[in-house]
């Protein structure tokens, strides 16, 4: 088991965003956690990046528990996360962007290198603006950026808040397509998502949650199948 | 330099830092008891009140500040207002009210073009160029500063990233205040001494820091010497009894016409 959260209670301000929510992550899989606004998807990737403190609950990762340890620690344990609002470092070149993603490889440069290359060949385009500044990018790029500026430290664990917010559905396309090669070359990832249908066919394994509450689980084609589920979030 | 210092910390950290002027106040002061008492050497005493500050800097941020990262502005804004209180009426007990005087290192005059100079003018305009240049180069090309502009920029961005931020911001406080203490320690040989030396200063910094563009670099320093001369001209030229009220008649005017300042980016 890579990722085992257990019965976890978050607040977000004085309101309780999430009760009693345990999900289980196996090496190598994609998992979808999927809701409508405001059922505490956010807050539970929150939760596991160490942004967010549980106020009851484990989260443990590789067999160490890290909901008490600060973010920037988590990091280095091997799980990032890229949130919805992106959170770019505008006034920064789109390579000094990604440099900073390897951040926890201190001063290794050969390793540097060696991610950043990788990421221009995941994302051809950051190649081409490596020197503008990351402010300047389309929407869709901006987001290439951040999945690139996390891939960056290698994580065993990726986290995706809603990649495809506001993007085109060519740009969603290509996400997502990306998102396959990702976890192809072996880095789990746990995918945030509204957009149901696109995230289920990516995704062998699916949560629903629903008001801070995991209301059902199973494997993708179970959830596309469910009566349920294609009433409330694949709209037919 | 004192203006410098003081975007450093407010781009970072988002503190408008009043308490800065007392912290050039103390610089002065570990500089003269570290020359006059121990007998070190001007540039000794400069070393030893820029590590000294460092340390107090870091310090205060510790202690004074993180503890409010995620309270509403104001309280930061009375904690600094706070310090101030502290520092002077610290110094005030410790080393009493006299005015003392910090020997220059040298106390040549030079003649430019029909203009005299002391060196110890010289020097503080060399030194203020230098460490401008040398925040420059740490900001833009080493990583430390690559985190702290991160930081800067976008606080949870670079903590998402593995950046220790609240140690990024005890980095910058403490280097915004060695600013402040080469700035006391450097000015200490032309002007004097005393508990409450940071009062105009800190005014003016602001000043500066605002005509500028709060939290902007470049604004700083343009700001820094937009206001040093118009100062100087209107001192000279006009009357000395006007400089301040044009200087806030400049930052009223600035503001009308640019809220944001001359390089301000805006929020």
């Amino acid at each position: 088991m890579l990722l085992q959260v257990k019965n976890i209670e978050s607040f977000y301000g004085l309101s309780k965003a999430l009760s009693d929510v345990s999900l289980s992550i196996e090496e190598g899989e994609i998992v979808c956690v999927l809701g409508a606004n405001g059922a505490g998807k956010s807050t539970l990737l929150k939760t596991i990046a160490g942004q967010v403190k549980p106020r009851n609950g484990q989260v443990v990762f590789r067999g160490k528990r890290i909901d008490q340890i600060e973010p920037h620690r988590i990091v280095r344990e091997g799980v990032t996360l890229c949130p919805e609002d992106k959170k770019i470092f505008p006034q920064m070149s789109v390579f000094k962007n990604l440099y900073l993603g390897a951040w926890i490889y201190g001063k290794d440069k050969v390793r540097i290198e060696a991610n950043i290359v990788d990421v221009y060949n995941l994302f051809p385009v950051l190649k081409e603006r490596k020197n503008q500044d990351a402010g300047t990018l389309s929407g869709g790029e901006q987001q290439m950026l951040v999945i690139g500026r996390s891939l960056m430290s290698n994580p065993w664990l990726l986290m995706l808040d809603e990649p495809s917010l506001g993007l085109a559905p060519l740009m969603v396309e290509r996400i997502f397509e990306v998102i396959r090669q990702i976890n192809a070359r072996r880095t789990t990832i746990l995918l945030v998502e509204q957009n149901a249908s696109i995230a289920l066919n990516v995704a062998n394994r699916g949560y629903i949650m629903e008001a801070g509450r995991i209301t059902m689980e199973g494997a993708s084609y179970e959830l596309l199948n469910n009566e349920k589920v294609k009433k409330a979030y694949l709209g037919f | 330099m004192i203006a410098l210092g003081l975007t450093l910390i407010y781009g970072v950290l988002q503190i408008p830092n009043f308490s800065h002027g007392a912290l050039y106040m103390i610089g002065a002061y570990v500089a003269y008891f570290s020359i006059v008492s121990f007998g070190f050497p001007y540039w000794v005493g400069l070393i030893t009140s820029v590590i000294t500050l460092f340390c107090v800097g870091m310090f205060v941020e510790r202690v004074a500040f993180r503890p409010l990262y995620d309270k509403p502005l104001i309280n930061a804004f009375i904690v600094a207002v706070g310090l101030i209180l502290i520092f002077e009426n610290g110094a005030l007990a410790i080393w009493g009210p006299e005015f003392r005087r910090l020997p220059a290192p040298s106390s040549a005059v030079i003649e430019l073009s029909g203009a005299i100079i002391t060196m110890q003018r010289i020097i503080v305009i060399a030194a203020a160029l230098l460490l401008i240049a040398a925040v420059h180069f740490f900001v833009k090309k080493t990583r430390l500063g690559a985190a702290i502009e991160a930081t800067a920029q976008n606080r949870e961005g670079a903590q998402l990233m593995g950046i220790n931020v609240y140690l990024m911001g005890g980095i910058t406080f403490g280097i915004g205040t060695s600013l402040a203490a080469v700035a006391g320690v450097l000015i200490a040989p032309i002007f004097l001494i005393y508990p409450s030396m940071g009062v105009p200063v800190i005014g003016m910094a602001f000043v500066i820091m605002i005509v500028g563009g709060m939290g902007s670099f470049l604004g700083a320093v343009a700001g820094g010497y937009l206001i040093g001369l118009l100062e100087t001209l209107v001192s000279s030229y006009i009357t000395t009894y006007f400089t301040e009220v044009i200087l806030f008649g400049l930052l009223v005017v600035v503001l009308a016409i640019k809220p944001t300042g001359l390089f301000g980016k805006g929020h």
